[in-house]
């Protein structure tokens, strides 16, 4: 088993105006493998696009890094010290939230498929021929290279962008929020898309999202996140089918499902202000299932190859 | 093409409006000064004669009519090409603007070609390293050149060039040696015709003598330059398309110019093209200080003379400076830009 | 129209204490516009050779002319004799209310009638933005030379060329900020129950236009004093003796090589001054601005 991505300790702030770091991405142990789709889910705010940032090199100026991050052996991450030269665009590559905003609305698409084939030593014509076949396999038609961003629809855009972040040869997809632009019905679609490309290409997907209910269906593993922590991380069906972690249960619990009479439950409280930094663990606020012990003490169990942030695990309320 | 047409056709139409705007705003001005632009016509007449002469040459200059006729009259003539004879040296008035002109737009677009490279990647270097020492040093040279006076510089330049090295700078071309060698001005910018006579001895000669006013002039194009690309450069590389780009593995240079610079363009050539026209100021005192002919002492000698012809004349030829300007960064927005439509 | 001075001058109080805090150019330029501001104000009673200063050329002129900079005389004489230094002096007064006044006055004018031109549609749409665009193409220097053949040099030839000028350039900044909050639920719901055009206007869309055409506003000053002084510059403004950077630094031109000084010292003045009302503006528009607020390196 190859790990494309590789996390130990990683902690990710950024520097407000009075130079105080709010850290945004706590200690976080993560193992992505090579060519599986990786779900990182949590709600907003719980700092998993700024760890999907970090693996595709687009952490701002200002941000902050502690620990380490390995991308296919590459240690792109050590401490304060990231190098991401030979990493972005070579190893890893990224799937924009907003494809409207990503493409530059000046250029049109096959320019910019242009640019990025031209790091890799192509010619034109190479080159041109290249982006055709992988517009063809995201069924786009070759028309499509002479238009300008803004002659496009949205579904379209996302393809193209898709497109031109397989173009530059990635082994390390990074998709932040790829569906939260796209209708309903274009969702499953979309990560058939992504599981066709996975297979076509031998990518690796690290697939942020909110949307728990498409962690399920489209991804291998999850990792759950919860106020900067991977709190749980795990093969999907189990770690959906049986939450070890408190915050993973209620997450599930939400989900409305249609057809069943349940009434719909909601996680009372709110996350804590990104920044805090302190002993104990996170969701003792709006966790039912606290204790005395729970506010200053947490450890990381390993129970049947699912890793989980928490002193006692829900594991024999789930398996009993 | 069809656009484009229609666009030309609307810009035309609409600055047709606007210089009849100016006409009748500089006309009123110069009605109002002091004088009697009539008894200048008639040549200053005196003895019996000259009421008659003066109220021949009323006449003649409109000026018996009522004010709001006169300025239709003018408007007319003006539209339809007949910018008059100039009443001072009674010479075509398009004559005399144009060897004064041509003459600062020598200086004007030299300075130009040289201060907007300059500024322009000042300004990107800068943006590049914001918060850097190298970054502030850049940014305050850009401040201190864009609000100092130009005929401050003009002069300190001046003085160094004659004290210190010992170069003469003063006015355009040096007379004696022009004389001498039998030079004629073709087109009026004393560089290329220079260079089309073959003469090089007057060629560097001229070249000597542009060279410090337009460095003067050229300092506000460089240091707005590198305000204005700073301010545009940081908005431009925050956006989602270069970090994209970044992302993506785009080389840096690619990013800076393909990505980033591209969409500045438009925002610059306004800038650019609304400086070039303030810059018409700084030509003017800078031509002062260094004693060259230009628009400066054209318009003085106009108004003096009260030759209400030559400096209505003038003023429609530099208020049209700004429509120009306008008109070319619409072009080069829609020629950057594919969502804008001329 | 009720301004709430009150909040209004906690609002500018806080706002330049923050910005005093975070920025250092901004610091600069606020010692710099104070201190010619303290000159200006104290320049009638500092000033050591008053009736020098205001142009009167000294009895024994032969004797003092030219002299470089001393004890006596700090900033030197000029070629007639007078003390620079008290013409210097009394030039701060005149660069402050020049100043004050241009901007002052054109932007009353321009923000009433931007205003208007944005939120009336139909004729006077039409009608106030042709004005903004004839008056944005002529430079103020072809204004004052016709006006200053008509009235004679002064003040009021200045003042009233650059305004002719400059109450186009803020119509049109306040016309496009106007335009998009004519736009806005808060002034079209009051338009549509009823309310009269004028209180709109007033309570609305003017609160909302004004403060950033002040902040341009206050950038701008730099750009007016260097306007100003090359009108002056050039003779075509204030009279030949007035105690006027801009004036005395022509006074000079003929004597650069001999009396430096005398050009040189008011053009620095002049530098200084438009340097530290754009440190001003434009620490204010970085601080308004979030994209512009952080220092940064480059990250790729």
């Amino acid at each position: 088993m190859v790990l494309a991505v590789e996390s130990k300790g990683l902690s990710i702030g950024y520097l407000d105006e009075e130079d105080r770091v709010l850290w945004v991405v706590k200690n976080v142990d993560m193992q992505v493998r090579e060519g599986e789709i990786y779900c990182l889910v949590g709600e907003s705010g719980c700092g998993k696009t700024t760890l999907g940032s970090s693996i595709a090199g687009v952490l701002p100026p200002y941000s902050v890094t502690r620990g380490e991050l390995i991308i296919y052996g590459r240690r792109v991450i050590k401490d304060d010290l990231r190098s991401y030269e030979g990493v972005r665009g070579k190893l890893t590559s990224y799937i924009p939230q907003n494809p409207g905003s990503s493409l530059s609305p000046y250029m049109r698409i096959w320019d910019q498929f242009w640019r990025v084939l031209r790091e890799q030593g192509l010619n034109e014509k190479t080159a041109k021929e290249r982006a055709t076949a992988i517009l063809k396999t995201l069924s786009l038609g070759q028309g499509v290279l002479e238009h300008y961003p803004h002659e496009l629809s949205g579904g379209m855009l996302q393809r193209v962008a898709i497109g031109l972040s397989l173009a530059t040869g990635a082994k390390v997809l990074v998709a932040d929020e790829p569906t939260s632009s796209v209708d309903a019905h274009l969702k499953l679609q979309l990560m058939r898309l992504f599981k066709d490309v996975r297979d076509n290409y031998g990518v690796t997907i690290v697939l942020i999202t909110h949307d728990i209910l498409l962690a399920g269906k489209a991804c291998d593993r999850v990792a759950v996140m919860y106020a900067g922590e991977i709190v749980e991380e795990g093969d999907s069906i189990s770690v959906l089918t049986r939450p070890l972690h408190p915050y993973t249960k209620l997450l599930v619990d939400v989900v409305p499902l249609l057809g069943f009479k349940k009434t719909l439950a909601s996680i009372p409280g709110e996350p804590p202000k990104p920044g805090l930094l302190r002993e104990g663990c996170y969701f003792y606020e709006r966790c039912p299932f606290r204790d005395e012990v729970c506010l200053n003490h947490v450890e990381t169990q390993v129970i049947d190859g699912r890793r989980v942030k928490c002193w006692k695990p829900l594991v024999d309320k789930t398996t009993s | 093409m069809v656009a484009s047409l229609n666009y030309l056709f609307k810009r035309v139409f609409y600055s047709v409006f606007i210089v009849i705007g100016i006409i009748v705003v500089t006309y009123l001005l110069i009605i109002l000064s002091p004088g009697d632009p009539a008894a200048r016509w008639a040549g200053n007449p005196r003895g019996p004669g000259a009421e008659k002469a003066i109220e021949f040459a009323r006449v003649e200059l409109n000026l018996d009519k009522p004010l709001y006729l006169q300025v239709i009259l003018f408007i007319y003539n003006v539209l339809t090409g007949n910018l008059g004879v100039s009443i001072s040296t009674k010479t075509p008035v398009l004559t005399a603007i144009w060897t004064h002109m041509s003459s600062t737009l020598e200086l004007l677009i030299f300075a130009y070609i040289i201060g907007i490279p300059i500024g322009v990647l000042l300004g990107v270097f800068s943006s590049l390293r914001r918060g850097s020492f190298k970054g502030d040093v850049l940014e305050s040279i850009g401040f201190i050149v864009a609000n100092t006076p130009s005929f401050w510089t003009g002069m300190a330049l001046f003085l160094v060039f004659s004290e210190v090295l010992g170069v003469s700078s003063y006015g355009r071309i040096d007379t004696r040696l022009a004389t001498i060698m039998g030079f004629k001005p073709i087109t009026g910018f004393y560089l290329i015709d220079t260079l089309i006579q073959g003469n090089i001895i007057l060629f560097f000669d001229v070249l000597k003598r542009l060279i410090p006013p337009a460095i003067v002039v050229s300092l506000y194009p460089i240091g707005t330059g590198i305000r204005v690309v700073r301010v545009l450069m940081s908005e431009a590389l925050s956006e989602d398309y270069v970090k994209q780009a970044i992302a993506l593995g785009v080389s840096r240079r690619t990013v800076i110019w393909d990505y980033a610079f591209k969409g500045i363009i438009p925002g610059l050539t306004q800038v650019m093209g609304l400086s070039f026209v303030y810059s018409l100021v700084d030509a003017m005192v800078v031509e002062y200080v260094f004693g060259r002919e230009g628009l400066g002492s054209l318009l003085v000698g106009a108004v003096v003379s009260n030759d209400f012809k030559l400096a209505v004349a003038t003023l429609i030829i530099i208020s049209s400076f700004y429509i120009i300007a306008n008109t070319i960064t619409d072009i080069v927005q829609a020629w950057i830009d594919p969502r804008v439509k001329l | 129209m009720r301004i709430r001075v009150p909040t209004l001058m906690i609002s500018v109080v806080s706002t330049v204490r923050r910005v005093w805090k975070r920025r250092m150019r901004f610091r600069i330029g606020l010692i710099i516009v104070s201190a010619i501001t303290l000159l200006a104000v104290l320049s009638p009673f500092i000033v050591p050779y008053p009736s020098e200063g205001w142009g009167l050329i000294p009895l024994n002129e032969t004797n003092v002319s030219g002299q470089p900079p001393s004890l006596a005389h700090l900033f030197g004489t000029d070629d007639k004799g007078r003390d620079l230094f008290s013409r210097v002096l009394l030039g701060s007064s005149t660069a402050l209310l020049q100043i004050v006044l241009v901007v002052g006055v054109s932007l009353v004018i321009g923000l009433t009638l931007g205003v208007l031109a944005a939120y009336y549609k139909g004729l006077v749409e039409y009608s106030l933005n042709y004005l903004i665009e004839v008056f944005l193409a002529l430079p103020a220097i072809l204004i004052a030379i016709p006006l200053k053949m008509a009235f004679g040099p002064g003040l009021h030839v200045i003042i009233a060329s650059m305004v002719l000028t400059w109450w186009a350039w803020y119509g049109r900044v306040a016309s496009v900020y106007a335009r998009s909050v004519c736009e806005m639920d808060y002034v079209t719901i009051p338009k549509l129950s009823g309310l009269p055009g004028y209180k709109i206007v007033v309570r609305h869309v003017l609160r909302n236009v004004s403060p950033p055409v002040i902040v341009q506003a206050v950038t701008d000053f730099g750009s007016v004093l260097l306007e100003a002084s090359a009108i002056n510059f050039l003779g075509f403004g204030l009279p030949p003796d007035y105690p006027d950077w801009g004036v005395i630094a022509q006074n000079g031109l003929y004597y650069i090589t001999k009396m430096p000084w005398i050009s040189l010292i008011p053009g620095f003045f002049i530098m200084v001054t438009a340097l530290g009302f754009s440190m001003i503006g434009d620490a204010l528009r970085d601080e308004l601005d979030p994209k512009l607020r952080r220092r940064w390196r480059l990250w790729f």
